[in-house]
Formats: C-alpha cells, structure tokens, sequence
C-alpha cells in the first residue's frame, strides 16, 4: 500500500487494495489471561492460588482465576511469571496449581494440588486490558550508572537507546482515527482470530498514544505469536503478536494506511530520572529508530528495538494470507474506539518529598586548600562533609570527616590524597526515595546534589532523610 | 581455534611473552582484544585448538594468570529477534540482517568476560557455554 501510494498515487491505491494488514510483537505488561478450572470434589472455593509458583489473582467465584503476566515466580522472581505460564499453557505443557481457601459450609475444601494442561481448562482466554501502543517513547539513561527498566537495559551517560512499537506497521497507527476499529473488530491475536473489545486502559487518542482491549481463545494460541519474557530487574511479562485488517473504505483510508516511518515521530526521553514527567532530549522518527542510529544533541546513540520488526512483518503477513484464503472475515466495529477519551495521572492526596525540598547548602573547599583548613572548616561549620568544587562552583569531589580521621591516622597531610574523586551525586527534582536507597546502596551518608553541568546546588544527608522519611 | 583470556600483573607486563611464546612454539597466536597499561594487562587471544595445551602452559610458566572465557550462544528457537541486544554489544558482534533477523557473530564476540548483552535478553536466549575444546585446561591450576 505505501508503496503503491508512493508510486501511483492516492486514487490508484484506493481502486486497487481491498484491506491493508498490519502486525506488532512487542512486550505487552497489561496482559493475561481468564481461565476456569472446574469444580473439584469435594469444592473449593480458592482464596489463593499459584501455578508453578507464581501468584494467581483470584478475582472472582469459586475456580475463575486471572493469571497476570507480571506476577513473578516465588521461587524464581523475574525469571518466571505470569506470561511464561501462559506461555507454558499455550505450549500444551503441563503446569502445577496450588491452592488455599478458607472453607465453607458449601466449599469445604482448605487446600488443593494438582496438574494441568490447557486441555483440562473449561476456558482459556486470553484478557489483556491495554496492548498495541500506537507509539512508545524512546529511552536513554543520562545516569552514570546502568539502569534495568522496561525499556530495557540501559547504559549510562546515553551510550544506548531503546524503542518499540512497529511504526508504520502498527495496527492503530494506520487507522489514527479508528474508523474501522472499535469493538467486536475481529484481528489477529497470538496465532488465532480474536476480537478488539474496547479502548485499552490509559487510551489517549488525542496524543496518538491509543491502545485496545482484546479478546482470544488462548487455547488455539501458538507460542510463536505469545512469549514469556524477562527484562532483568523489572520483572516479567509478555510479548503479544497482535494484527489488524484495516479495510479501505474510503479514499481517506487510502491515504492514512501510506503512513511512513518517517512520518511518525517520538520523544528521546530520558528514563534515568524516575519521575512521572521524565525529561525529553530529543524528537525522532521511526525511520530514524529502525535505521540503528539517532542523533541527540550533537551526540550519535545507537538504537535498538525491544520489539521485534521480524514477527511483525510474519504477522501482517499471515493475516493477509489468511483472508485470501477466505479463513478471516473482517468485521465491521459496533461501536468505534472513542476519539475522546483523556488520560489522567493519579490524584495523590499525599506528599512526596523531593531532594530539593530537604537539601541544605553545601559547604565547599578548593583544590589548592591545605588539609589542615579543610578540618578547620569542618569543626566551625559542624558539618561531616565538604564538597570541593573548581572556579566554576562544578563538582570535583568530596571530603568526609571520616577521611581526614582516616589521613591523619595514616600520616597524610595532601587534601589530594584525601579527597574522593568519584562522587555518587543527586539531582534536584528525585525523588527523595531513591537518593536515600543510592546512599544505602553505596553506604554513604551524603549525596552533593548537582544540576545537568554538574555544579553544585547543595547536599542532602542521611541524617535530612531520615527525619523527613521517619526512618 | 580456541579462544584464552590471559592476565598479566604489573611486574611481568612489559616482557614481550606472547611474542617469546610465538616464537618459541611456532603457533599463531591472534589478539582479539588487547587493554595494556603500566599496571598489568588484559588479552583475549586465539590459538589453535591443537596448540592449546602447550600455548597455556607456556604462558603459565612466565607468569601469566590464563582462563578459558565462556562463549556466548544464541538460542534460535527462544530468540525472537527483538533487537533488545543489539545496541549493548561493545564490539558489534551483534546486527540486523535485511529481514530483520537479529544474527550473531561468534567470532567477533568476546564472550563471557563481556555478557552485557546476557541479562537484557527478555527470552534468555543467550547463554554462555563452554568452548568445547577446553575441558582439559579448565580443570587445571590457574
Ligand atoms: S557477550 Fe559482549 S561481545 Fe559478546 S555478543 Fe554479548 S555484548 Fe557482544
Ligand atoms: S535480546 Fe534475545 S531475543 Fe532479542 S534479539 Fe537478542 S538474543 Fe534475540
């Protein structure tokens, strides 16, 4: 179609497509599945449950379960979860289920163990209440550590990039005002037809950041299509193959289904800072993404897909043999996805603290300063720590009064011997949360807080946490 | 061939020894990887897998610290060609052919010394093995 578009024009294309097919496979963590168990004798009604140890919501009546795809493992927590046990199901292995219940008069059982496959399941449906993101941002980490997120695995100071979503292959990027899709759109869901059933959770249509809800018999499944996965440190989840039909209807259609990558474009966001509003460094097009390579700034990154393009194309490709084969009827939507919706962030009738709510002004030294006037200044000020900073007021290192106890013990008298050059630092807008867990983590007691250019804003201490934090 | 890591301390790194080994031994022996300072030094090497006993002996016998670095292995039937590995690889062993396939070069990488594309992998596809060939030399003292 965008070939065709390209080449002969809107018109031409109209006349000669019937139906665009689209494909993404990508990892989608709002994902699981509904499955019912049967009665056992004598019954239970389950309290909780476990299937080859990872927990099993038990949303409703007696043996209705929800295995959600980011439950981890017990035993084995971010190696094995949820998706890996729908995974497991589709494959037709046999999995292990533990269960508890209280025990009623009607219910008596307290505890069961047992084996299945998908055979022995009444239903097996697939329920994922957000997939297909029209677009996702592309990460970086501006940190000077590695960051493990669902994103991926990124390295510090932007030495990598990741992205995902199929771009100009995505479902709903070819129909961006869902004139064909709504509910009961019949597509392609893990190897099987399935069914859109609504807009997906956190649907925001007016940012092109839609997404669906989707249906499917998981039993006729194929574990090509459906993977557990892992991202190390995030935790599990699972890759979904998801395909549309977009029919062309119209010549506006014609014209959407042309949509280039580069034509779509998304924000290079920087996912070293944990906040909600995550800061955007750049804006790039899926052309540039899938080439291998984006340019931020005046720096060159290396861009990787979490997604894979490969699966995509195989999905689009067996949709369109599938409807040439007269196996799948498109479907007409009984009602089209709202083009309305708005999505908002949590109330929060909380406070959070921040690092810049509680830090103090920093007492500073120079390079060219003499130990003795440092451990004067640290006795004056009372303070345990003193950041040295060159001309420019940026960060150079730090000397902590342990050091100078610890210099004097051993007869050292340079500050250059004393100081510490590798400083672990915060930034102002973090959340005081995770400054406090840095500091646990490299057992220190203070963190110079720093801006982007690395001058020093102030300090924040152990000492500030804990009395604001109460712990 | 067989591929070694060899660690030299300070003391001994400024003596040419992979070039005395060369000679001595008549083996080809192929730097992969070299970081060398005043302060020690770490190669990755290839070496005949016949040449293997006596290359690690003899490197040994001077002084140098040799192990047997695991290979990195994909398996094709978890991979699912996402590309989440691509980027992290420092010396691009790693790359997307035309049809989006995500293909390994085995001979590039530097295996399990590196493994940062290990844990980013969501399938864990990618493992590290053995190198079939160093059963005998692992065993023994390093
Ligand atoms: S182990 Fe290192 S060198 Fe080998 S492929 Fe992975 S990242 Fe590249
Ligand atoms: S990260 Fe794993 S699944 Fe993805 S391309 Fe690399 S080896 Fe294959």
């Amino acid at each position: 179609m965008k070939r065709l578009v390209e080449s002969s024009g809107v018109e031409v294309a109209f006349r000669e497509v019937d139906v665009v097919t689209t494909g993404t496979f990508g990892a989608m963590c709002s994902s699981g599945a509904v499955i019912n168990l049967g009665h056992a004798d004598p019954p239970i009604k389950i309290e909780k449950a476990w299937i080859n140890d990872v927990p099993i919501c038990h949303p409703g009546a007696a043996v209705d379960l929800y295995i959600g795809a980011t439950a981890m493992s017990e035993r084995q927590p971010f190696e094995y979860g949820g998706g890996h046990v729908i995974e497991d199901l589709v494959s037709g292995k046999e999995v292990e289920l533990r269960a508890t219940a209280y025990g009623t008069d009607c219910y008596p059982r307290t505890q069961i163990r047992t084996h299945l496959t998908k055979d022995d399941l009444n239903q097996f449906y697939l329920l994922n209440f957000r997939n297909c993101y029209q677009r996702y941002a592309c990460a970086v980490n501006s940190r000077d550590e590695t960051v493990y997120t669902y994103m991926g695995k990124l390295l510090p100071r932007l030495k990598n990039a990741t992205y995902s979503g199929a771009g100009e292959l995505n479902p709903l990027m070819n129909d961006p005002d869902y004139e064909t899709i709504g509910i009961g759109t019949r597509i392609f869901l893990g190897g099987t037809q399935g069914y859109v059933i609504g807009e997906g959770t956190q649907h925001d249509p007016q940012n092109r950041l839609g997404t669906i809800m989707v249906r499917g018999d998981a039993k006729k499944m194929n574990p090509e299509f459906l993977r557990g996965a892992s991202f190390t440190r995030y935790g599990t989840t699972l890759y979904v193959g998801i395909g549309i039909p977009i029919p062309i209807l119209n010549l506006g259609l014609a014209k959407k289904t042309a949509i280039r990558d580069e034509e779509i474009f998304t924000n290079v966001v920087d996912y070293g800072v944990p906040r909600r509003n995550r800061p955007v460094l750049g804006r790039v097009s899926y052309k540039e993404l899938k080439s291998g390579s984006i340019t931020v700034g005046d720096k060159r990154i290396r861009v990787s897909s979490l997604s894979s393009l490969k699966t995509a194309r195989k999905i689009a490709a067996t949709l369109k043999r599938w409807i040439e084969e007269g196996e799948f009827y498109l479907t007409a939507p009984v009602e089209r996805l709202p083009l309305d919706t708005v999505f908002k962030p949590m109330r929060q009738t909380e406070e959070v603290s921040f690092v810049a709510n509680v830090m103090q002004k920093a007492i500073t030294c120079k390079e060219n300063e003499t130990l003795q006037a440092v451990a004067e200044r640290i006795v004056t000020r009372s303070v345990n720590h003193i950041v040295m900073v060159d001309d420019n007021g940026k960060l150079t290192g730090i000397v902590t009064s342990w050091d100078i106890t610890r210099a004097l013990a051993h007869g050292k008298t340079a500050l250059a011997d004393v100081v510490t050059r590798r400083v672990i630092t915060a930034k102002p807008d973090e959340p005081l949360e995770t400054a406090s867990k840095r500091m646990a983590q490299h057992n220190i007691s203070a963190l110079p807080v720093i801006d982007n250019e690395r001058k020093v804003l102030g300090i924040v201490t152990a000492e500030d946490v804990s009395k604001l934090l109460g712990r | 061939m067989a591929r070694i890591l060899l660690r030299f301390s300070e003391s001994i790194v400024e003596e040419p020894i992979i070039a005395q080994i060369i000679l001595e031994l008549k083996v080809p022996i192929n730097i992969i990887t070299a970081h060398v300072n005043s302060k020690g030094g770490e190669v990755i090497a290839e070496v005949p897998n016949e040449a293997l006993d006596k290359v690690v002996k003899a490197f040994r016998q001077r002084g140098a610290l040799v192990s047997i670095p695991k290979l990195i292995e994909v398996d094709s039937e978890k991979c699912i060609s996402c590309g989440a590995c691509v980027t992290l690889c420092p010396v691009e062993a790693i790359k997307i052919d035309e049809d989006k396939t995500v293909v390994f070069d085995k001979e590039k990488c530097i295996g399990s010394i590196c493994s940062t594309c290990v844990d980013a992998c969501p399938t864990r596809a990618i493992k590290s093995v053995k190198q079939n060939n160093a059963e005998a030399t692992t065993n023994s003292k390093q």
